[in-house]
């Protein structure tokens, strides 16, 4: 089908259709008059037009129309399974809810081992702090002397202890 | 467009539930003034070799098991509202150490520390800030940086350093620490 057989084939749809203007229905009509093969085809087109107009239509069964719409559904993908699904993610939600109120309800006592944990933890803390006395004490010593190190020392404990013999006295 | 707004506002959720119990132990801490922030040496050392968060709660437990047999080390827990110890190794690259050990240092002035000791060696630095408010102490920082480790200590609440030899025997752990 060339060109000019595909611009008059859409003249002659638009015509059956009715949608083809007045003036290109002239300019059709002037064209299958010189056109004996687009006369044929114009012809030809109309008695196919009539002949399916004509042509009854069979209503299909219940049961068959029943289950041709049920095939559709039956072929739908199944959900996949998604944490993202709100039953889903509404269980997980659940999850932490019962380890909080799990713990909520577990009394503040903590176990022998791990306040045995706790003390060694703050044998360590202490014995770092212990070192870092030490190291000054010793850094003091070398810097000043034996005899004044006592003194540095001894009156850097006393600034420290002074803070909590005045919060004594306050609480007293 | 409504199930997704409900994915999201369960998912969120989710999130808060699972962070709280972390937040409100670090909130227990956070909150005192005695506490120091160290930052984070992770990034450069790894994690630390060792770290100690004693709450309240816990030193109040140790310290009432140590009233029958040590008074005096009860005593001292007794004062203490919390202690806190990041220890990294540092293998001679205490670039980063410093870097932090310096960082501390200008945020403990700025927030009204006030510097006891200061040892600074070229191998050796110690840093020892305590801080007090209307004669009540508040908490002391203890930061070391040799060749080895970086140790940040942070003592919430009230310590004696005279007393801490005196209560350290009565400790039945032995933690022999280097100090040459």
């Amino acid at each position: 089908m060339n060109e000019y057989d595909e611009k008059w084939e859409e003249q002659i749809n638009a015509l059956l259709d009715g949608d083809l203007s007045a003036r290109d229905a002239e300019r059709l009509k002037a064209e299958a008059t010189d056109d004996r093969e687009l006369a044929r085809a114009i012809v030809e087109a109309y008695q196919l037009q009539r002949a399916m107009d004509q042509v009854h239509v069979e209503r299909a069964p219940r049961s068959l129309a029943k289950r041709l719409n049920a095939i559709p559904r039956e072929h739908r993908s199944r959900p996949s399974f998604s944490l993202l699904q709100p039953r889903w993610a509404m269980a997980l939600a659940a999850i932490p809810l019962m380890v909080i109120a799990v713990s909520l309800m577990r009394p503040d006592t903590p176990s022998a081992s791990e306040i045995a944990q706790a003390r060694q933890e703050l044998a360590i803390a202490f014995a770092y702090l212990d070192k870092a006395a030490v190291i000054t004490g010793r850094e003091i010593e070398s810097t000043v002397g034996s005899t004044m190190a006592n003194a540095v020392t001894g009156s850097v404990n006393k600034v420290i202890q002074s803070e909590n013999l005045t919060s004594k006295e306050k609480e007293v | 467009m409504k199930r997704l707004f409900m994915n999201k506002f369960v998912i969120g959720l989710m999130c808060t539930l699972l962070a709280l119990p972390v937040m409100a132990q670090e909130d227990e801490l956070k909150d005192l003034p005695g506490y120091v922030d160290f930052g984070d040496l992770s990034l450069t050392y790894g994690e630390p070799k060792i770290t100690i968060n004693l709450g309240g709660t816990m030193l109040n437990f140790v310290g009432m098991m140590s009233s029958s047999d040590s008074p005096e080390t009860s005593e001292m827990i007794s004062k203490l509202k919390g202690i806190r110890v990041q220890i990294y190794s540092i293998e001679e690259n205490a670039d980063a150490a410093m870097s932090q050990f310096g960082d501390t240092k200008s945020q403990l002035k700025s927030s009204g520390w006030e510097p006891i000791v200061q040892v600074n060696e070229d191998d050796e630095q110690v840093l020892v800030y305590m801080k007090a408010k209307d004669g009540n102490m508040e908490g002391m920082t203890v930061m070391v940086v040799d060749q080895e480790e970086a140790v940040f200590v942070n003592v919430i609440g009230q310590l004696n350093p005279a007393e801490l030899a005196q209560v350290m025997d009565k400790f039945d752990v032995n933690v022999d620490l280097d100090v040459d």
